[in-house]
């Protein structure tokens, strides 16, 4: 159209006010050069855009693509279910059950002096606790919860809720925690749960815990953390800007812990704590057939469910009584002379090494002289003409100061550990003790002097150097009652058993032995005549452990509860099958025949009720033994 | 009343890339408004619509009005600035509104459309090869009065864009080099000076800008926040009403300063580069349109307006990508904004209007090559 006139703008009359200057020639090059200019430099604005685009989204994409999603994903941990622990026949040891944990996310709890003025008047919780908990906190991721509370009673959990609003920081969690129906029972063998530290954490070997988990610290639960742990899992959960949750994305649930089924038995433990009633001792019994654990106490006991919130001062002193000693598991830890127990031990070694037999005989007028010492027997007036029967049974001292003498150290110490005294048990559990066999070797070793003859006649009635656990002398007395096998304890059901050694003794003198036990429970005369258990065969040895030198004590109802004997026993039943040996200590308890007896005979009777079918006959008890003279 | 050479004229690029701008603008309000919860959508479609009415609209009349009613402009913009000071509506310490009952308007925003029209006829008027200080004085002084009003608001960002634009046509004006020399090193006296003025608040801004993680849930929030967005969009984005920083709210304002940040977490680098992209060439076909025109007031005002647009869209996007400080400059049409939208398509119509009647001068010398001369007192066509 660009022929045409511009009749257009000719027709019009020009606009006077519109005075507008067109430009010159030089003029419009120069706006069209500074317009070039222009252009360029917005061309260069464009690719300064373009290549801070490129750094962030594409060379930096992914690490900003993850902290996109760091802050929309919230991952809440899902803690697993601790597996349970069950007694041989599936009866709930611990189990677990949901509960109320308070804890504070450091990270929003903002001034937390301000915080914990209006958290302390809700909690039931000394205000020092508290603190000290978050003191002990340190170090541990901020996001994490410190928790302050555990198992909160609900009615805490409900005033605290109530007030969330102010409490900036606070949460209260709903937390798997352990449960023990039937109390606290044998808390030394299940062993208990406390809060990870974090030394625990670096270490490794905690992998599957955080801070603030619970985690296996003593016994089993310790023994079997990652088996019980279980696997956590995880909600993920996208939040907003506040953090208000928007959606799940995913869940993985978490995985429940195994159960462990253990070869103890409810009712035979719980009769054997309760018999036991708080004395300080520990009571042992196993299957004298397999080795499998069915009683392992120790007294007194300890409530398992305190560590999990940590201890207060109070508590924890009365955890370390140094008399009491209610953390050590004394059925493993305890090492204690084992008294007239040992003459089961060397009744089977005289006869074994033909030092003496069951027609031997010693005169006992109530003591002996060795050199220019008189060691006594514990009857003053002395048993008479003793046998060897008659001398396990009124448990002579006289009788076994001979056969000591006549086998001397070297042979006793070798049938000591042929019993498997003096070394551990190899039972699945840490911290188990050795006791000691003492040999002549030991004793210079130790005090380089010589063994003196002395010392291996209160060698010969189970005092002096030699120092026993309760779980070998229950083992020991498995071994006269199954005929001479050595089993390893095991207290994990299902487990086959494992022989580890054959008692280096003759069949018919652990026959002889059997025999001679049985009367120590069943005879007139008989140290244990407080066990005897109508309709049941059983079979025993008491012994009296001295804590303090013969010359030092006197024998009077005044003197220190410390300074008073161990009271020991053990036994097993029924003679003629035995099924279940029991080994029992207790500290201080006077005469094994009174004080550790009842508590044996306890365990058995329970034993007993519970077997299945019962025993109808009541067989004559000497008939199995072969060859037996006619009593004196 | 239109000469059908007028659509001729008509620079469809521009209005095509024009409104492929507003179409993704609207696409990406739509999710912006999901997040922020407000349908700011249908209110921004609203203003686009009476924006674009309003930009055909100033087609109608020739620009070259306006540069004889300069002054009225500019008492009427100084005016409005005033009316804000004394009844302006005042939203978080700032007071920037004019409330008319239904919307609330903006005076600042049209104050720069505004003083791009007084500043060019200015230069049109005072026709030098080359300016120098003596000759800037007097637009300098123009221009601060309103700057200062805005300041005051206070509104530093929008105050130091109309300085950009002043600077701009400066520029296009030809300054001598000794006179730049001079404001540069005024400048930079200056600049403590400015930092005596910052409220405590924007003083942190650059702060955090200089040094940004010092503070990363306080104040560096939303330049962190922003940065996370645009970079987790990757190459493809998250997709529409996808973006989880912006749906969750961990993106702040993401209907208006901080749509661009939006857009490219959704849309990805890809997005990015279309939206940007599109968007420079819009710029380079109005700077050709500046370098066309066949009258001194009609490339100043171009250019002007350019410039207004340019500056705008670079500190949004340089402040979302975190090379800036955060200052409250919206993306022109992308950002929710009555008044701003309103500016920008107005401005547009004026640049349309240049390119339009650039036809008017050529004359019957048509297709020849054209002479040049001046066209002094006889108005427009006199050959």
């Amino acid at each position: 159209m660009n022929f045409q006139p511009d009749n257009n703008t000719a027709q019009k009359p020009p606009d006077t006010r519109i005075r507008l200057k067109r430009f010159d020639q030089q003029n419009e090059e120069l706006r069209s050069r500074l317009s070039i200019y222009a252009s360029w430099f917005l061309f260069c604005c464009f690719c300064l855009i373009s290549a801070r685009l490129w750094y962030l989204q594409v060379m930096q994409g992914a690490y900003f693509r993850a902290q996109s999603e760091r802050n929309s994903i919230k991952s809440i941990r899902l803690q697993p279910y601790r597996g349970n622990i069950l007694d041989r026949s599936g009866r709930l040891l611990a189990g677990v059950e949901p509960s109320f944990n308070i804890g504070i996310v450091l990270k929003d709890a903002g001034d937390l002096e301000a915080l914990l003025s209006k958290l302390e008047p809700l909690l039931d919780e000394p205000p020092m606790n508290v603190r000290m908990k978050l003191v002990a906190a340190k170090g541990q991721p901020a996001y994490l919860p410190v928790i302050i509370k555990r198992n909160a009673e609900w009615s805490t959990v409900a005033k605290i809720e109530a007030r969330l609003y102010e409490l900036p920081g606070v949460v209260v969690e709903v937390a798997p925690s352990r449960q023990y129906p039937y109390g606290k029972i044998a808390p030394h063998l299940l062993g208990y749960l406390a809060e990870v530290s974090l030394d625990q954490l670096k270490s490794g070997k905690f992998s599957h815990a955080v801070p603030g988990d619970l985690v296996g610290k003593y016994g089993v639960e310790a023994k079997f953390e990652t088996q019980l742990a279980g696997k956590s899992g995880y909600k993920r959960v996208e939040v907003d800007a506040r953090g208000r949750m928007v959606r799940v994305v995913d869940v993985k649930l978490p995985k429940t812990g195994q159960d462990l089924s253990l070869t103890i038995d409810l009712d035979l433990q719980l009769a054997a704590e309760e018999a036991l009633s708080g004395r300080p001792g520990a009571v042992v019994a196993l299957d004298p057939r397999n080795g499998q654990l069915l009683v392992m106490a120790s007294s007194p006991k300890f409530d398992p469910a305190i560590f999990a919130n940590g201890l207060s001062r109070e508590e924890w002193k009365a955890l370390n009584d140094p008399l009491l000693t209610p953390l050590v598991n004394k059925a493993i830890q305890g090492q204690y002379a084992p008294g007239s127990t040992f003459k089961t031990v060397m009744a089977a070694a005289g006869l074994n090494e033909n030092v003496v037999s069951q027609y031997s005989t010693f005169f006992c007028n109530g003591s002996m002289k060795l050199g220019r010492r008189r060691f006594r027997c514990w009857k003053k007036g002395g048993h008479g003409k003793t046998d060897l029967y008659k001398a396990l049974v009124q448990s002579c001292d006289v009788y076994f100061y001979n056969t000591g003498l006549k086998l001397g150290v070297d042979r006793i110490s070798r049938y000591a550990s042929g019993f498997g005294l003096g070394k551990k048990t190899g039972i699945d559990l840490p911290g188990e003790k050795a006791g000691r066999v003492p040999t002549r070797e030991w004793k210079y070793r130790r005090f380089r002097e010589p063994w003196q003859k002395g010392e291996t006649l209160n060698y010969s009635i189970g005092q002096g150097f030699l120092m026993v656990t309760p779980l070998q002398l229950a083992r020991m007395i498995s071994a006269v009652a199954n005929g001479g096998m050595l089993y390893k304890p095991e207290y994990i059901l299902g487990k086959p058993a494992e022989k580890q050694a054959r008692v280096p003794v003759k069949p018919q003198a652990l026959a002889f032995i059997r025999h001679a036990l049985e009367g120590v429970v069943a005879d007139r005369h008989g140290t244990a005549r407080t066990c005897r258990i109508p309709d049941l065969r059983v079979a025993g040895k008491t012994g009296t452990a001295q804590v303090v030198r013969q010359s030092k004590r006197k024998q009077d109802e005044k003197m220190a509860w410390r300074f008073k004997d161990h009271a020991l026993f053990v036994a097993f039943a029924p003679v003629e099958d035995p099924q279940i040996a029991v080994a029992v200590i207790i500290e201080h308890g006077g005469h094994g025949g009174s004080a550790a007896a009842p508590v044996a005979r306890a365990v058995i009777e329970r034993w007993l009720q519970l077997r299945s079918p019962k025993p109808t006959t009541f067989l004559e008890r000497t008939a199995s033994v072969p060859g037996r003279k006619p009593r004196v | 009343m239109f000469d059908k050479r007028l659509f001729e004229d008509m620079d469809w690029w521009l209005l095509l890339s024009l409104v492929v701008i507003m179409a993704l603008a609207f696409v990406n309000l739509w999710s912006a408004s999901a997040a922020a919860g407000y349908p700011f959508q249908w209110k921004q479609l609203q203003w686009y619509t009476i924006g674009s009415v309003m930009m055909f609209g100033v087609l109608v009349f020739d620009y070259r009005k306006l540069a004889s009613y300069w002054i009225h402009i500019y008492v009427l913009t100084i005016v409005m600035l005033l009316l804000v000071m004394f009844v302006g509506k005042s939203v978080s310490g700032s007071q920037r509104w004019i409330s008319l009952g239904f919307i609330n308007l903006q005076p600042s925003e049209f104050a720069k459309l505004l003083m791009v029209v007084v500043i060019s006829s200015f230069f049109a008027q005072e026709d030098k090869e080359q300016y120098g200080l003596a000759d800037l004085w007097k637009p300098l002084l123009l221009v601060l009065v309103p700057v200062l009003l805005i300041v005051k608001q206070p509104d530093l960002g929008t105050g130091l864009l109309v300085l950009g634009i002043f600077a701009s046509l400066v520029y296009y004006a030809r300054l001598k080099w000794t006179s730049f020399l001079i404001i540069l090193g005024m400048g930079m006296a200056a600049f403590p000076l400015l930092w005596k003025f910052m409220k405590p608040y924007q003083r942190r801004r650059v702060e955090i800008f200089l040094n940004p993680e010092s503070d990363p849930f306080g104040a560096g929030w939303h330049v962190l926040q922003s940065k996370i967005a645009v970079g987790s969009g990757q190459v493809l984005g998250k997709g529409f009403m996808k973006g989880t920083q912006a749906q969750l709210n961990f993106l702040p304002e993401v209907h208006t300063d901080f749509a661009f940040s939006i857009w490219s977490e959704e849309w990805g680098f890809a997005g990015a580069m279309i939206l940007i992209g599109v968007y420079f060439f819009f710029l380079v076909r109005c700077l050709s349109i500046a370098q066309n025109a066949r009258d001194r007031f009609g490339s100043f005002l171009v250019f002007g307006i350019t410039a207004m647009i340019f500056w705008q869209l670079l500190i949004n996007v340089c402040m979302v990508l975190g090379l800036m400080p955060v200052v409250g400059i919206p993306l022109p049409l992308v950002s929710y904004g009555g008044s701003s939208v309103l500016t920008t398509l107005v401005g547009v119509g004026l640049i349309m209007n240049v390119r339009l009647r650039r036809s008017l001068f050529q004359g019957k010398e048509a297709g020849k090559p054209r002479l040049h001369y001046r066209d002094t007192a006889s108005g427009i066509g006199g050959s």
